[in-house]
């Protein structure tokens, strides 16, 4: 793994990546589940638990991947 | 051939329907679909839609070899082999607290030894998939106690095995002890046998039963599966674990993914079936004489879980929130307790534990997603000194935002440009980490010598934080997480 990804086995789940931002207010967590499906975990500072869970199937996830990656547009 | 499929359709539509009402308000799915089963059965007023269900035993026991089979195949081997041998200890806490008192338990109700042995399992292993699913449900993947709750079920499971290949002997009633002995040696060697099967033979089974189109692979899985399941009933060894073996073997296999793909569906309509005709078996007028005891099982099994997640907290230095979420999570009890007291039953033992399990999993199964969604106000109760008096806790936080450890933070900036370790040797590195508790600088984890991590190795210091230019995160060796400033924490 690159440097500032943390990654937790959890059994019976799937892998969970803890990715740094270099920012001490905010985190992300990606869960890859052995089903396919994956959970993004978004933390931000004054909240005790995470502010936003996404839940995406492998497509959906294939496609905003594309989208952070900078590998899809259209115009 | 003559089926009553319109009562037993129609019994199987209406448990999903409950099932479905149930997870609408995320209710775990396994009570319901016993539900259907005591209430429109023939041991309560009112419609009886399956009157004998004797006649759904073949299904039921398919469900349960495919609930057993499916367990193993999807067992996470190398990573419970992999585990720490603190998660060992937490877990054998765990179980040690839970069966010890369900054993206890079970002999001070009187019903008899072997009745205890099995209220001892129906109440000390948790529903791996009631576990799993309410983990996901509640948004707590991310969380620090997380790994340890998953990591807890999973040697449960292994558990299972053990406790099973002790039970069914004795469930298949030898006379003397001389003869208990010889039955639980032999279920014992079984296992030894398909463990061995399961290392160096899995190859060749996988050979047996593969084939490329998916038809034929699930027809040759069921078929394995069930005569694998049947002969060690033969030999007294119990269908389960033999089933939840020859998942294990399968498990081993390059066919391990198409296997678990397909057998999924197969095994979550005939598991159901199971639950339904547990369910049918059920007379209602036997829950009175039960409700006292079920209540104070309850009861125990709620003490011991939160002593547990106490002793699991302790383990891996988990805040007052961690502690009390691996405690009420795994508070979940389904399918083994159900497995459980239909082998008692078969065996012909008392007959009041169908009536008991049915009930303790009804209200386990509506009170543990309720209790663990709330075990915020738990965590506000446990003192401090029960988990590490000398750290300072946050106690709302989820542990994965938030560090135990920061009282250890003494040194927070550092000009050192090399890693003195590294220089000394001659040796490269890639980028620098300082230690917070004493300053000491070394590489990190992508150089060759990760000298950073040695340090946290020889000396037990906890947290590290990124010496690069324009990075200020910190990283916790003990939590295995990035590190920010607790929120709302008093400082000093």
């Amino acid at each position: 793994m690159g440097s500032g990804i943390y990654v937790q086995d959890l059994p019976g789940i799937g892998k969970r990546y803890d990715v740094d931002l270099g920012s001490n207010t905010q985190r992300i967590s990606v869960v890859v589940r052995r089903d396919g499906n994956r959970d993004l975990y978004v933390f931000a500072a004054g909240h005790d638990d995470p502010v936003a869970v996404i839940e995406m199937s492998e497509e959906q996830a294939r496609k905003v991947g594309a989208l952070l990656a900078g590998t899809y547009f259209t115009e | 051939m003559h089926a009553d499929l319109v009562g037993f359709g129609a019994l199987v539509l209406i448990a999903g329907l409950l099932a479905r009402a149930g997870r609408r308000i995320n209710l775990p799915t396994v009570p319901f679909f016993m539900l259907a089963g005591i209430l429109l059965g023939p041991g309560t007023p009112g419609p009886v839609l399956v009157a004998h269900p004797e006649d759904l035993s073949l299904l039921a026991s398919l469900g349960l070899v495919l609930l057993l089979f499916h367990l193993g195949v999807e067992f996470p081997v190398d990573q419970v082999l992999g585990s720490g041998r603190r998660l060992f200890i937490a877990a054998g806490a765990y179980i040690g607290l839970n069966i010890g008192a369900g054993l206890l338990f079970g002999l001070a109700l009187g019903w008899g030894g072997y009745e205890a042995l099995v209220i001892a399992g129906a109440l000390g292993i948790s529903s791996s998939a009631i576990v799993t699913k309410l983990l996901i449900e509640l948004r707590r993947l991310a969380n620090a106690e997380t790994p340890v709750i998953l990591g807890i079920i999973v040697i449960e499971d292994l558990f299972l095995a053990l406790y099973l290949a002790l039970l069914s002997p004795v469930l298949a009633g030898a006379g003397s002890a001389g003869e208990l002995a010889l039955h639980i040696g032999l279920s014992f060697a079984y296992l030894v046998v398909l463990f061995a099967v399961a290392r160096f033979g899995a190859r060749l089974v996988g050979k047996v039963i593969d084939s490329n189109e998916d038809e034929l692979l699930a027809i040759l899985m069921v078929g394995l599966v069930v005569l694998v399941a049947g002969v060690s009933a033969e030999i007294g060894v119990s269908d389960a674990i033999g089933a939840l073996m020859i998942g294990l073997v399968v498990a081993r296999t390059p066919i391990r993914e198409r296997v678990e793909r397909l057998v999924l569906p197969l095994r979550d309509v005939f598991a159901a079936v199971f639950f339904l005709v547990f369910g049918l078996s059920i007379d209602v007028g036997g829950f009175g004489s039960v409700a006292v005891p079920v209540l104070l099982a309850v009861l125990v099994t709620l003490v011991t879980n939160v002593l547990a997640g106490l002793v699991a907290g302790r383990l891996f230095g988990l805040n007052q929130r961690g502690a009390a979420n691996v405690g009420l999570t795994v508070l979940g009890r389904g399918e083994f307790s159900l497995i459980l007291a239909t082998l008692a039953l078969a065996a012909g033992l008392d007959g009041r534990l169908g009536p008991f399990v049915a009930l303790y999993v009804l209200i386990l199964a509506v009170a543990s997603p309720l209790l663990a969604a709330n075990s915020r106000y738990l965590a506000r109760v446990i003192p401090d000194r029960l988990l590490h008096g000398g750290w300072r806790y946050v106690r709302e936080e989820t542990m994965s935002t938030a560090c135990t450890h920061l009282d250890r933070v003494y040194i927070t900036e550092s000009d050192a440009e090399a890693c003195p370790r590294c220089v000394e040797s001659g040796d490269d590195w890639v980028q620098l980490r300082m230690c917070l508790t004493c300053g000491a600088v070394g590489c990190c984890s992508d150089s060759v010598n990760n000298h950073a991590e040695e340090h946290y190795r020889q000396t037990g210091h906890p947290l590290i934080r990124s010496l690069e230019e324009g990075e200020d995160w910190r990283y916790c060796y003990i939590d295995g997480s990035l590190v920010r400033e607790p929120m709302g924490a008093p400082r000093e």
